[in-house]
Parts: structure tokens; C-alpha cells; sequence
């Protein structure tokens, strides 16, 4: 979020700095008349312009390249299709499917998909240090590791069809979350046990909250890791775990 | 998973200069499940105030060590609770207590009889952070956002700590109390302690053991003893003599305070204010109090009422000294608890591996040089914040660490391998140690806890299925008593 300055007359200075720091969301800006002050609607519009970008842009090929990522598509063909249709951006087409099964490990122990989601930021703020504390962990754990795709345009439920085309045991989704006004930075992990269409959102785990303000991409990658094997030795996700 | 809760049962012991407490509190604590970064102390209550008991003495210099365990065996059946059923907590020994020469000895027992993570800690500069939260101070200045002295006046030191808002700004300490001087049931003066005597030297009191004083010599001894409290209380110009009584002579920062508050056996005096027979505990306490009191009277400082006055240290010790670390600790647990590891702090001058490691070694080799290893149970190593988490950065930092545990010959001790960080990345640093070494061994690495030189550390066994582990960071100083002139 841009910098404010609360230029205000609070009655207690102390206390209104402890309370305006004490989260990020926009508290003690003031006014002017009736109205929020100018910077403090230049810079919600700033951070709100910041969301839309976060939304509507592309990962550049380039992360995708240096990650080492093979990129495929949802059923979307642009955004605002995929805005308009969340269940296009859950199924990948016949060809797609080939594509996959062809260039892909098959039956890896783990599936990793990177999502651009609602965010291409959160994936490009992330993934570099995200994979590889992924893949390191998974090697000293003995875990096989498919190859890692990238998927344009696609929902949290497409790591079901893609796992069930490779016949992953476990598929890792990270995904790019809905942007707030604060961040637009924020990634997702999603997993789930044995991953087949249709299987119910309840039966997948999630690590959220992934930025640098948040949990950090690399002990999110750790902790991703340690679920992965809970998960593996449970043969099950979500409300499956005990 | 959901919201997790677990309470926590645990003790708190003060074996100060004239009285000796326990107290036994419950800690609720609680983490939202996986995923969630902190683990939240919901509440605290105190279960138990046990009574509160003359320490015993074997001689002027000896606790009995043997009295005092008696005396915490049946506090704790008188409780309800038993060592077994005890969490964690903390033993202290505070004022003159911790000047006699088997102290260490004896919060090191009592400790151990208390409960299986109950820690020994001893140190004026903690004592005066337990009092000061144990009185209310440091939720007053929490609360309100202000600052707040407490003072708390105990039978032989005085402690100080400055609180504002959220922060512990000091503390400060004095060799003053209200047992340095003590008589027999006649008046006539059984002992003198050294800064009693010193006072009395430098002022040239008629006061001697075997005689009986003058009222006004004694009221001139107390004089000088609350002259030196509120100097110490204002800070900024201090008298050779209040010097001399300071216990570590520390230059104070000057602020302005929102109010002062007195805890400890002498600050229940001050405010008690009744006809109370001033000689009733065979001190000097009651006159003591009553030269404070005066003297507040026509000052412009505000004194606020404590919720604990002679209590205040013990309930600090039971409920303030466990911490936990964040919920992404890595542990071998085979290893918990560790107790007594002494914290040695790197700084970094650089950031690529080769760097790294020399700053790492440098920081073992002090530690190796500081502490004899078979005494202790191993080094924490605490590491200084390192803003941008990257892999680049965790996977140098390993190395480093690896390289560093090699040469500077701390691998050879087969000491567990304990790192503490003040950032989020405790199981990430702990992957790659892993991945590079598997001679790094067991491993513990705790997170989002600060820890500094000259602090030691206790890791508990974990809780919360795991996802946290109860932190205590103290201090192992006991004193020497001050030579009289």
C-alpha cells in the first residue's frame, strides 16, 4: 500500500499511530469537509488500479521460462471469459490432455502446477523462491516430482483434471489469490490426495496467505513439504486428515 | 484443522531476601490451525496464591536449600497440583537472596523438584521486568500507551523497570531494601548488611550490631536510602553515594513518566499508610516506606495503584517467562526439553556463503571459548534479521552454517545443533540444513523468538500438536554482594 501521512487532530497521537499500525488496512486518513482527503484517494485508487492490474495481466514468459515451467491452457481462450467462466477455467480440452500425458512424467508421487489464478503478481512475486525450496524437499524425502506446468488461465479444481490425466498420487496447486486492496502479492497452496474431476473442495488442504508480508514464500515451501508427507502417509487431504 | 487450544499449568517460585512464594497460574493458549503464523496466549489465570513464608537461612551467607524444597513440597500439596501435572514455570531468587553462595545450587534443585520444564533463573535486571509485569505495570502502559516506572522495594533490593507502551524501555537497580538492617525483638541490631553499612559509614551513623540505635540516626539511614530511590526514579543526576548502591552502574535514559508504581514487600507499606507498629517486621522496612511516602507526597509524580504489590515478582515468574516460538518450528523432539543453553549472537558482515560462515565460526568459536561444553547442553546460536528471505539466502545461509559447525570444531562435541531466528523461516532453514548435512544432528531450529549474548534458553517439549514449542529466555546472573567501605 502507498505510504499516508495521517495528518489528523486525534486526541491521542500515540495511540492513533499504534492503531493505524497495527494493520494495513486504511484507518485515520482524516478528511477535508465531508470528504476523504486527495492523497488519501489518489493512493486507494493507486492500490485498487494495482488489484486490476494484478487480475488482468499476464505472467511473462519469461518467469515461466526461468522456473522451468511447461506452459498449457484452460478451456479460456482470454480474461474476460475467464472472469465470466470459473467452470472453463477448471477443465482443459481433449488435446490438452494429450499434450500433457505425452510431455509429462507419468504417476509422479507429486504434481506441482503454478496458476496465474486472480493473480499473475502473487506467481511472479513467489515462485522463484517457492519451487525450488518445493522440489529440494520433495528429493530429500524420496518424493518423485512430475514436471512442472504452468497453467494459463486456470481455477483452483483444473490440479483434479490434470492430476487425473498423469495419475498423480498428490497434486500441488499454487495459485494466484483474489487481490485486496493491500496486496496483490498473495499465492496459495491447494492440495489434494489422489485427484480425480469433480472431487469436493473439502477434501483439498490449503497453506494461504503466501508474500513477503505474510508467510514467506520459502518457509511456505517448507511447510508445503511437511503437509505433502502428512498427506502422503494419511492417503488423504482436507477433511480426510486427522 | 481448526482453532487449536492447550492449557498450560505453570508455577512460579521467588525466594527473595525475606519472603519466599509460589503462585500457580493456567495459560490458555491457542493457534488457528495450519497455516497460522503466531500461537496466541488467550488467558492467564492465576489458580493458586500460596502464602507467603520467611526464607530460611542456614547462616547469613547459606540458604537451606533443604527448608525451602520442604517448604515448596507442601506448597504444592497444599495447590492440588503435583511436579507431574506442572508445565513450565520458573524459579527465581531475587534481592540479597541471590548473593548467598549456594543460590545457584538451590534454584537449580528447586527447579528440578517442581516440575519438568521449570526453569532456574536469576538476575536483577530480570527480577525487575518479572515485577514490573507481575504488578500490572506493563498492562497500565500497554493499555494506555504510556509510560510507567514500577519500583518494587523488596527486603534487599530495589528493582526498577520502565515500560512504555508496548515496549520494556530499562530497568534499574539498587541495593536498597528493607532488611538491610534488622533487630531482635528488643531493638536491639542483629545485622548489618554492606549497603547498609555503607550508608552508615559515609554518613556517619551511630548504628552498630549489639547497640541500640537512635530514632533519628535510623530515620537518617532511611533518608539516604529513599533520597537514592528517587534519584534512581528520576535518573538523570545521580549522587556518588546512589552510584555506589546501583547494582551494574548504567547511564538511564531521561523521560518523562506517566506515573509510578510501587510493588514488593515495602511497597505494600507505602500504600498500607496505617499506625502499623513501624518496627512490627524487626527492620527497617516500615520507616522505609514511611520516608517514601512522605517524600511522594510533596513530588509531582503520580503514583498509580498496582494489582499485585508483594506478590508482583512471583506472578511475573509464573506467568511472564514462558514464550512460544512460532508455528513453524523444526525439531527433533527426541532431544526436549534442553535447558540452561547459553545464546550467542551473530551479526552478519556480509551476505555470500564464504562470509557467512566466517561470521558463523567467529560467533561458534566465541560461544566455545565463553562456555565449557561439557557443563552445558549446547549453544543457541541466535541470528541477527536478514530482511529478504530468499532461496539464494536460506540455501548460502546453511551452507555456511554446515561449514561453520565443522570448523570451528562445535561438530565434534555432539552437542544437539540449536539455531534461533527472529524471522519466519525455522523450517525452511531446517530443510536445507538437512538437505546439505546429515551430520547436523539433531536439529533444532526455532523461530520468531529474540534472544540476545549473555541470555540463556529452554526449549520445552512441544505442544499443540506440534506446532509450537514453549520458549523461556532468561538470565543465570547471580550477584556479589557489593563490599562494604
Amino acid at each position: 500500500m502507498t505510504d499516508i501521512d495521517p495528518h489528523t487532530d486525534p486526541e491521542d497521537e500515540t495511540a492513533l499511530d499504534r492503531i493505524a499500525s497495527a494493520s494495513p488496512s486504511r484507518l485515520g486518513l482524516g478528511r477535508s469537509g465531508t470528504r476523504p482527503r486527495t492523497a488519501s484517494v489518489l493512493s486507494f485508487r493507486a492500490d485498487h488500479a494495482q488489484a486490476r492490474d494484478a487480475v488482468l495481466t499476464h505472467v511473462s514468459e519469461e518467469t515461466i521460462e526461468n522456473a522451468g515451467l511447461l506452459k498449457v491452457t484452460s478451456l479460456v481462450s482470454d480474461q474476460d471469459e475467464y472472469l465470466a467462466r470459473p467452470d472453463r477455467g477448471r477443465q482443459i480440452s481433449e488435446e490438452t490432455a494429450e499434450q500433457i500425458r505425452d510431455a509429462c512424467t507419468h504417476a509422479p508421487d507429486v504434481q506441482i502446477i503454478v496458476c496465474d489464478g486472480l493473480s499473475s503478481t502473487a506467481v511472479e512475486a513467489n515462485i522463484a523462491d517457492l519451487l525450488p525450496m518445493l522440489t529440494d524437499g520433495f528429493e530429500e524425502r524420496g518424493f518423485t516430482v512430475g514436471t512442472l506446468l504452468f497453467v494459463e488461465f486456470g481455477r483452483v479444481d483444473i490440479m483434479d483434471a490434470i492430476g487425473e490425466e498423469l495419475e498423480a498420487d498428490i497434486v500441488v496447486n499454487l495459485i494466484g489469490e483474489r487481490p485486496g486492496l493491500n496486496t496483490a502479492k498473495s499465492l496459495s497452496a491447494y492440495l489434494v490426495y489422489g485427484p480425480e474431476r469433480g472431487k469436493p473442495t473439502a477434501t483439498k488442504s490449503v497453506i494461504s496467505n503466501i508474500h513477503p508480508d505474510g508467510l514467506p514464500a520459502i518457509e511456505a515451501g517448507a511447510q508445503i513439504v511437511d503437509l505433502v508427507a502428512t498427506i502422503h502417509d494419511q492417503q488423504g487431504s482436507g477433511i480426510e486428515l486427522t | 484443522m481448526g482453532r487449536e487450544t492447550d492449557t498450560l499449568t505453570s508455577v512460579g517460585i521467588d525466594i527473595g531476601t525475606t519472603t519466599t512464594q509460589l503462585v500457580i497460574s493456567e495459560i490458555t493458549i491457542s493457534s488457528a490451525g495450519l497455516g497460522a503464523l503466531d500461537v496466541d496466549i488467550e488467558q492467564t489465570e492465576l489458580v493458586y496464591r500460596g502464602a507467603i513464608y520467611e526464607t530460611p537461612l542456614l547462616d547469613r551467607q547459606t540458604l537451606n536449600v533443604e527448608a525451602i524444597e520442604d517448604l515448596v513440597t507442601s506448597e504444592l500439596e497444599q495447590s492440588g497440583y503435583t511436579p507431574a501435572s506442572i508445565d513450565s514455570g520458573a524459579v527465581i531468587v531475587t534481592g540479597e537472596s541471590s548473593y548467598k553462595t549456594n543460590a545457584e545450587e538451590l534454584v537449580t534443585r528447586i527447579a528440578a523438584d517442581a516440575g519438568e520444564f521449570v526453569v532456574a533463573t536469576a538476575g536483577p535486571e530480570l527480577e525487575s521486568v518479572l515485577a514490573g509485569t507481575g504488578s500490572g505495570a506493563a498492562t497500565w502502559a500497554s493499555d494506555k500507551q504510556k509510560t510507567i516506572l514500577n519500583v518494587d522495594i523488596g527486603g534487599g533490593t530495589t528493582n526498577m523497570c520502565l515500560f512504555a507502551g508496548d515496549s520494556i524501555v530499562e530497568t534499574r537497580c539498587l541495593n536498597v531494601g528493607g532488611r538491610l538492617l534488622r533487630f531482635n525483638t528488643a531493638g536491639r541490631v542483629t545485622h548489618i548488611s554492606n549497603p547498609a553499612a555503607l550508608l552508615i559509614n559515609e554518613a556517619n551513623l551511630d548504628i552498630e550490631v549489639g547497640k541500640y540505635p537512635s530514632e533519628a540516626a535510623l530515620h537518617e539511614l532511611v533518608d539516604l536510602m529513599a533520597n537514592s530511590v528517587f534519584e534512581t526514579v528520576d535518573g538523570t543526576e545521580r549522587s556518588e553515594l546512589t552510584k555506589e548502591l546501583t547494582i551494574r552502574n548504567n547511564e538511564y535514559t531521561s523521560r518523562t513518566i506517566d506515573g509510578v508504581c510501587f510493588s514488593g514487600g515495602v511497597g505494600r507499606l507505602i500504600a498500607a499508610n496505617d499506625d502499623e507498629d513501624l518496627f512490627a517486621y524487626q527492620d527497617i522496612g516500615g520507616i522505609l516506606a514511611t520516608a517514601i511516602r512522605e517524600r511522594l507526597e510533596s513530588s509531582s509524580l503520580i503514583v498509580r495503584p498496582p494489582t499485585e504489590m508483594i506478590r508482583a515478582t512471583v506472578i511475573g515468574a509464573g506467568t511472564q517467562t514462558t514464550s512460544f516460538s512460532g508455528t513453524t518450528v523444526s525439531f527433533d523432539e527426541s532431544v526436549l526439553p534442553l535447558k540452561n543453553l547459553p545464546v550467542v549472537t551473530a551479526s552478519f558482515s556480509g551476505t555470500d556463503r564464504e562470509s557467512l560462515a566466517d561470521d558463523l565460526r567467529h560467533c561458534l568459536e566465541r560461544g566455545l571459548s565463553l562456555y565449557e561444553t561439557d557443563q552445558v547442553a549446547g549453544l543457541a546460536l541466535a541470528l541477527p534479521n536478514f530482511d529478504t528471505l530468499s532461496y539464494d539466502r536460506i540455501t548460502a545461509l546453511a551452507h555456511a552454517f554446515d561449514q561453520a559447525y565443522d570448523e570451528s570444531g562445535y561438530a565434534r562435541r555432539q552437542l544437539p545443533y540449536v539455531i534461533v531466528t527472529q524471522q519466519n523461516c525455522a523450517k525452511a532453514l531446517a530443510q536445507c540444513l538437512r538437505a546439505i548435512s546429515t551430520d547436523v544432528s539433531p536439529l533444532i531450529v526455532i523461530d520468531e523468538i529474540a534472544a540476545s549474548d549473555g541470555d540463556y534458553l529452554d526449549i520445552g517439549e512441544p505442544i499443540l500438536s506440534g506446532q509450537t514449542v514453549p520458549v523461556i529466555v532468561k538470565s543465570l546472573v547471580f550477584g556479589r554482594e557489593s563490599s562494604a567501605a
